[in-house]
């Protein structure tokens, strides 16, 4: 006789791997449980592109990324977390600081799969092991209004809210790609509208939203040093998903 | 893979299964299942909602619903990459247990991959937070920074004419990117030599 209690379906005797998995994340009674199960662990970044560009809804994984981690349940991965460099002098967020004291989230994108409250177990992990192994003193992220997000992950996390960054325009050259400022840099050796002037290259600026900010600090005696003042956290207004 | 058995009501044909069976074809089929049952499972996927959509074999599903079966056996299909199932996980591990087998060089040629994403690729789950924190900190120390300068043409002979020089006295430098931000350095320090600023710089920074 069949054990169908192992796999907990009712008509059936066996069910894939990724089933069960939804069971457990969420249909199950105790998803504190299923949160034990997560585990961090480095991925390669090439990995966490594939990864990103597939689940995140940007479908982009920025150059300058440095650092990648992804949770894993059982066998598989299900998410993935990158930090790179990010804006150029968003270390001037906080007094005294240098490029190198800071690194900014730059994507984070878990499956659906995953039991409730994993975004926060997750960064939790990486926020500590940060902390711990590395001599970062703060990180940043930005989460984007335009997708309906508020930082929800962010504020469960307790990073600081600092408002909402002052939007960069991207370029566009008038071959209708919209070139982000750096890139633009490192593909022309400058970003100055007034050199393509020149050049008699016309620049039309395509305007970004404007996205909330959030600051981490991994060292607590860098705290008083932020530049900027902490705002209340953002409230959702309609039901959204992601962070 | 796991055989599953389920009711039929929980199955769905694929709505975009282009196959059409000729009637003659359909009752021999459904004579085939009736003297042998079905010889191969059908193959399908889960959807939202929880049921079914059959990915190969929507024939029998229509015989079997003729026939009024209740239940059918079926694969639950693994492999669709936009239902989020294709796993870097789990392929790590299968590209793991055949890297064991099969030479690198066989698998590149064979994959879509590097030498270098192969083995990245491969190494998913095998590595530990903490030390790869520490060894990425120990590299920051050794990474080499980069600056930008802007100038007219003019301006860039005149620089480049310095460092060019400055590099033909480091002691057995080529001429490359390390040894003209060497030679830059020497130039720096000249600079605030020159304008007595170097040793009050030394003592600020050491």
């Amino acid at each position: 006789m069949r054990d169908s209690r192992r796999v907990g379906v009712a008509c059936a005797a066996s069910v894939m791997v990724s089933t069960a998995l939804d069971q457990r994340a969420r249909r199950g009674s105790n998803p504190t449980a299923a949160l034990h199960d997560l585990k961090v662990t480095p991925v390669p970044i090439i990995a966490a592109k594939r990864i990103i560009e597939r689940g995140h809804y940007l479908h982009s994984l920025p150059g300058g990324t440095c650092l990648a981690f992804g949770p894993f349940v059982g066998r598989r991965l299900l998410g993935a977390v990158t930090f790179g460099v990010g804006p150029t002098l968003a270390h001037q967020l906080v007094e005294g600081a240098e490029p190198d004291d800071c690194l900014t989230l730059t994507r984070l994108w878990l499956s659906d799969g995953l039991p409730r409250n994993s975004e926060s177990r997750v960064l939790g992990v990486i926020l500590r092991s940060l902390r711990r192994y590395t001599d970062l003193k703060f990180l940043i992220s930005y989460s984007d209004p335009a997708a309906g997000h508020v930082g929800t992950v962010y504020q469960a996390s307790g990073w600081l809210y600092t408002g909402l960054s002052s939007a960069m325009p991207l370029y566009d050259l008038g071959d209708g790609v919209a070139r982000h400022p750096r890139s633009l840099g490192h593909s022309f050796g400058s970003r100055s509208v007034q050199h393509f002037k020149r050049h008699g290259v016309e620049v039309n600026l395509v305007p970004q939203a404007a996205k909330h900010r959030y600051v981490y600090f991994l060292d607590p005696s860098w705290c008083s040093r932020l530049a900027v003042s902490v705002l209340p956290y953002p409230k959702r207004e309609a039901k959204d998903e992601g962070c | 893979m796991k055989v599953v058995e389920l009711p039929l009501d929980r199955l769905q044909e694929a709505p975009w299964n282009s196959n059409l069976m000729p009637e003659d074809m359909l009752a021999r089929l459904k004579e085939s299942i009736k003297s042998y049952g079905i010889v191969e499972n059908l193959v399908a996927r889960k959807l939202e909602d929880s049921s079914y959509e059959v990915l190969s074999g929507n024939q029998r599903l229509k015989v079997l619903r003729e026939m009024r079966f209740a239940h059918a056996r079926l694969l639950a299909q693994a492999l669709n990459h936009i239902q989020g199932e294709d796993d870097l996980g789990l392929r790590a591990e299968l590209l793991r247990k055949v890297l064991e087998t099969v030479p690198e060089a066989e698998v590149v040629a064979i994959l879509p991959e590097s030498t270098d994403s192969l083995k990245a690729l491969a190494s998913i789950g095998q590595g530990d937070i903490a030390q790869h924190l520490q060894a990425w900190q120990q590299a920051q120390a050794a990474r080499l920074h980069h600056m930008q300068f802007q100038f007219t043409g003019e301006e860039l002979a005149l620089v480049e004419e310095a460092v060019a020089r400055a590099v033909k006295e480091l002691k057995g430098k080529a001429d490359n990117p390390n040894a003209r931000g060497r030679a830059l350095v020497v130039i720096c320090e000249s600079y605030l030599n020159s304008k007595r600023l170097y040793a009050a710089y030394r003592r600020r920074t050491s």
